[in-house]
């Protein structure tokens, strides 16, 4: 592509957004519709998935060891425990310890003493896992471990809180899939509409002899500009909505654990805009091909 | 500078517009292309720019075969030859100027050339004074003008015609014969189609009639007559 060929493919872009204005203005009101929509299902994802991964954190197993073991013998059970592949964290809790907590709990302070000083309580080891699906295998490791007595991880439960935390991710994938796909759907039809709109400029552009590349490229700037102004209008209102919600939920609905940061939502605009400057372009380029057949 | 060896052009819905069709064409020529309506010539025209494809035979012009030609050197063969229509197709949200220049600007002139060739034309067909009017301002026969201007601004040495002074009263379409007498008279070859016999026979020049896919007279004589 010449010189002289490269300034008219870009000027011609800019000349035919401005000539055809108002089916312009169409198109970039629905990339950013669209946009609009894969941002927030996208938002709406990544919150589900941060929901699901702090239900299922609190999936805990509780290791209740033996009476009488030695310091060491306790510290050699932690060590053999986070050796076990699929542990994330290991605590301990002494049964003293256990007692204080216990008492809290039941907001009472003389509970040892009514007990005869006596304490039932076992020392603990409390192990959470980076998956929920190990649990039961981390469980029934730990459960062979000499000096380790019962073994509970909410056995049933786990089982239905898996499930539950499953179909939440089923959920939200669906979502941007289908909100994904009608975006990707409303952007080609828009950029369809803006080039068949124009097919006798096409046809008299190849009557006269121009080549596929430039009657192809003034469509690809536009679809670009198009994708990239569209686009933005959308990242001002998805970033404006998210850092309003993100406030007025920390502020009053704190325990809903949602996705925060600046960084997670650049990446999110980022995708926006990639995506409809990409489909943009692309949805030019199929639309023209139309055009270019002989 | 146009030769046709037995052409059959059948569409795919199984319509044969063209039967073993043998033409030559010669530099310089001016030749009208006459028949009724649906008898092919319309197919013909459309062979020589190549929107359309022989189904059989061959198709050359200056010896190629545009049967035979990669499709990315469809956009080279049409930068040597120009096309008008009956319907003009003329863009619209272009001012004259624009829609002649556009031609050049397609096959990547530089500023300066395009201004020159495109005001030079403009003159040639005598629209010097409507540069910078919108086509919809202008009447039919200074529309047709500034089509037979693009068709010929980039200096081809073929000008393909269909129909052009179709949707004309008499005397513009005069007009529009007159600019093309000259402009054969520079050199550049014309075919054209077209049903004014009034026009056919007062220009005096070769005639090929095509009937039902064939081609059933072609003359030269200064004395034809339509017979019926």
């Amino acid at each position: 592509m010449d010189f002289n060929s490269s300034r008219y493919i870009l000027r011609q872009g800019f000349v035919s957004l401005k000539r055809n204005i108002w089916l312009s203005l169409t198109s970039i009101l629905t990339v950013t519709i669209s946009i609009v929509l894969l941002g927030s299902s996208i938002i709406f994802l990544a919150n589900i998935e941060s929901i699901a991964k702090t239900l299922e954190s609190q999936l805990q197993i509780g290791v209740f060891l033996d009476d009488q073991l030695l310091n060491t013998q306790i510290t050699d059970i932690q060590n053999e425990i986070k050796g076990i592949s699929g542990v994330s964290t290991v605590t301990f809790t002494s049964k003293e310890q256990a007692i204080v907590d216990f008492q809290k709990s039941l907001r009472i302070t003389s509970l040892l003493e009514d007990l005869d000083g006596v304490n039932p309580l076992p020392d603990k080891i409390t192990i959470v896992a980076n998956n929920p699906n190990l649990v039961q295998g981390i469980a029934a490791q730990v459960q062979k471990i000499s000096g380790v007595g019962d073994v509970s991880y909410g056995h049933g439960i786990l089982e239905k809180l898996i499930a539950f935390t499953n179909w939440l991710r089923w959920i939200g994938v669906a979502v941007v899939a289908v909100f994904g796909f009608a975006s990707l759907l409303l952007i080609s039809l828009s950029i369809k509409t803006n080039v068949y709109s124009r097919g006798k400029e096409i046809q008299i552009m190849r009557l006269v002899g121009a080549s596929n590349s430039l009657v192809r490229w003034p469509f690809i700037i536009e679809g670009l500009i198009i994708g990239l102004l569209g686009a933005l209008i959308a990242m001002i209102i998805i970033g404006f909505s998210f850092f309003w919600l993100q406030h007025s939920i920390l502020g009053s609905l704190a325990f809903i654990p949602v996705v925060t940061g600046l960084q997670f939502i650049l990446q999110v605009l980022a995708v926006m805009l990639l995506t409809a400057m990409i489909m943009g372009a692309l949805a030019s380029v199929f639309s023209v091909r139309k055009f270019l057949h002989f | 500078m146009i030769k046709l060896r037995n052409v059959s052009k059948i569409y795919p819905n199984g319509a044969r517009a063209l039967q073993n069709i043998n033409l030559e064409i010669a530099k310089g020529e001016f030749v009208f292309l006459v028949g009724s309506s649906g008898a092919g010539k319309s197919t013909l025209i459309k062979l020589l720019y190549r929107e359309e494809t022989a189904t059989r035979g061959q198709v050359l012009i200056n010896n190629t075969n545009l049967g035979r030609i990669n499709n990315h050197l469809i956009p080279m063969i049409r930068r040597n030859i120009g096309v008008v229509f009956q319907d003009f197709k003329l863009l619209p949200k272009k001012t004259v100027f624009e829609n002649v220049a556009f031609a050049l600007q397609v096959i990547g002139k530089d500023r300066k050339n395009i201004k020159e060739n495109t005001l030079n034309m403009l003159e040639l067909v005598g629209l010097s004074n409507k540069v910078n009017v919108f086509p919809t301002e202008l009447s039919g026969g200074e529309q047709q003008r500034v089509c037979v201007a693009r068709a010929l601004v980039n200096s081809p040495s073929l000008l393909i015609a269909d129909e052009p002074t179709g949707n004309l009263d008499v005397d513009t379409a005069w007009g529009i014969m007159n600019l093309l007498d000259k402009i054969n008279k520079y050199g550049t070859t014309i075919v054209m189609a077209t049903h004014a016999l009034h026009i056919v026979e007062q220009m005096n020049r070769r005639v090929i009639r095509v009937e039902e896919g064939k081609i059933t007279e072609d003359r030269v004589e200064e004395a034809f007559r339509v017979g019926f």
